[in-house]
């Protein structure tokens, strides 16, 4: 039964890391791609961590430090990269500006 | 008075790679933690840090959510939108808030300006009507 | 849980041909992003299937230190391009 659960965990998380590494190789904007990163990268490894741990219950200290540290990292370089991205006030893609709230 | 966050993560790396609750651990976990140096000590109200922290643990399921709709559904559509910060924020606040959106896979932080606004990324379906 | 393994590899190929064959330092540095925290997960996947959790602390090692390194090198190469564009 654990087994079964993690299993789907890991393939839920490969699944994930095809789809979202997939636009890598895709002719789109920085951006655009880390959005499909953050599918692949954050959520995909995550779910494989978790897959790990149904398997391995009692290494549970340092799989939920992975899990905290690959959300936190992952989330910041993506913060980060789109920062370095864009420069100040113009963009290559997305004109519209809108005020949201 | 310190940064809650600063000591909380400090502690949870600190137990979670030793994963070992005896007391001499937990003593030289605290003293650590406790002795290391720190940047900003400016607080903010524990009412808006529970709301926040409580705002992370829903985060995370919606996160997959999210996931699932724009591997069903393309998302062709980029638009960039101006969010205003909520009022008295403190730094590591906003650093929260900023990790809440970016973490989410449709929306992603691009800049913060420090008057008090976000430049946020989105992906769509279609375009804005 | 070899196959697995396999299917992980081939996932690890993709950003490696995007870092070689793009040449705009951005799409390489995303693909080195994700090539980092690729192999991290891939070692702790290795560790499990080999039984050996010594292989395991070094992954759950290197995914806590991060990504800090590549968000520096953005941060120069940010600057590097500032200064060179005026």
């Amino acid at each position: 039964m654990i087994n079964i659960l993690s299993y789907t965990c890991i393939i839920l998380g490969l699944v994930f890391w095809y789809w979202g590494t997939w636009p890598l190789l895709g002719r789109r904007s920085v951006l655009y791609k880390l959005h499909g990163l953050s599918v692949a990268d954050t959520l995909g490894s995550m779910a494989i961590v978790v897959g790990l741990l149904l398997r391995i219950p009692h290494e549970w200290p340092l799989l939920v430090l992975a899990l905290i540290s690959l959300s936190i990292w992952n989330t910041v370089l993506g913060y980060v990269l789109a920062y370095c991205v864009t420069d100040d006030g113009t963009h290559d893609v997305g004109q519209e500006v809108g005020h949201g709230g | 008075m310190t940064g809650y966050l600063n000591i909380i993560l400090r502690l949870t790396i600190w137990f979670l790679l030793t994963a070992d609750l005896s007391w001499a651990n937990i003593v030289i976990g605290v003293g650590v933690t406790i002795l290391l140096p720190r940047g900003v000590t400016n607080v903010g109200l524990l009412k808006d840090w529970l709301r926040t922290l409580g705002e992370v643990a829903v985060a995370i399921p919606q996160a997959y959510k999210e996931a699932f709709e724009i591997m069903l559904y393309p998302h062709r559509e980029e638009t960039v939108v101006l969010e205003r910060v909520k009022p008295r924020r403190t730094p590591s606040l906003i650093f929260l808030d900023i990790f809440l959106i970016t973490f989410t896979p449709k929306t992603i932080v691009q800049r913060y300006h420090s008057r008090g606004w976000y430049e946020v990324h989105y992906i769509q379906r279609r375009e804005t009507p | 849980m070899t196959l697995v393994l396999i299917a992980m590899i081939g996932a690890l190929l993709i950003p490696m041909v995007e870092a070689l064959q793009d040449e705009d330092i951005w799409q390489r540095m995303l693909a080195f992003a994700s090539i980092s925290t690729k192999t991290s997960v891939i070692i702790l996947v290795i560790a499990v299937l080999q039984d050996d959790w010594m292989i395991g602390v070094v992954g759950v090692l290197i995914l806590s230190v991060g990504n800090a390194a590549l968000m520096l090198l953005a941060q120069i190469i940010k600057r590097v391009n500032d200064v060179m564009d005026g």
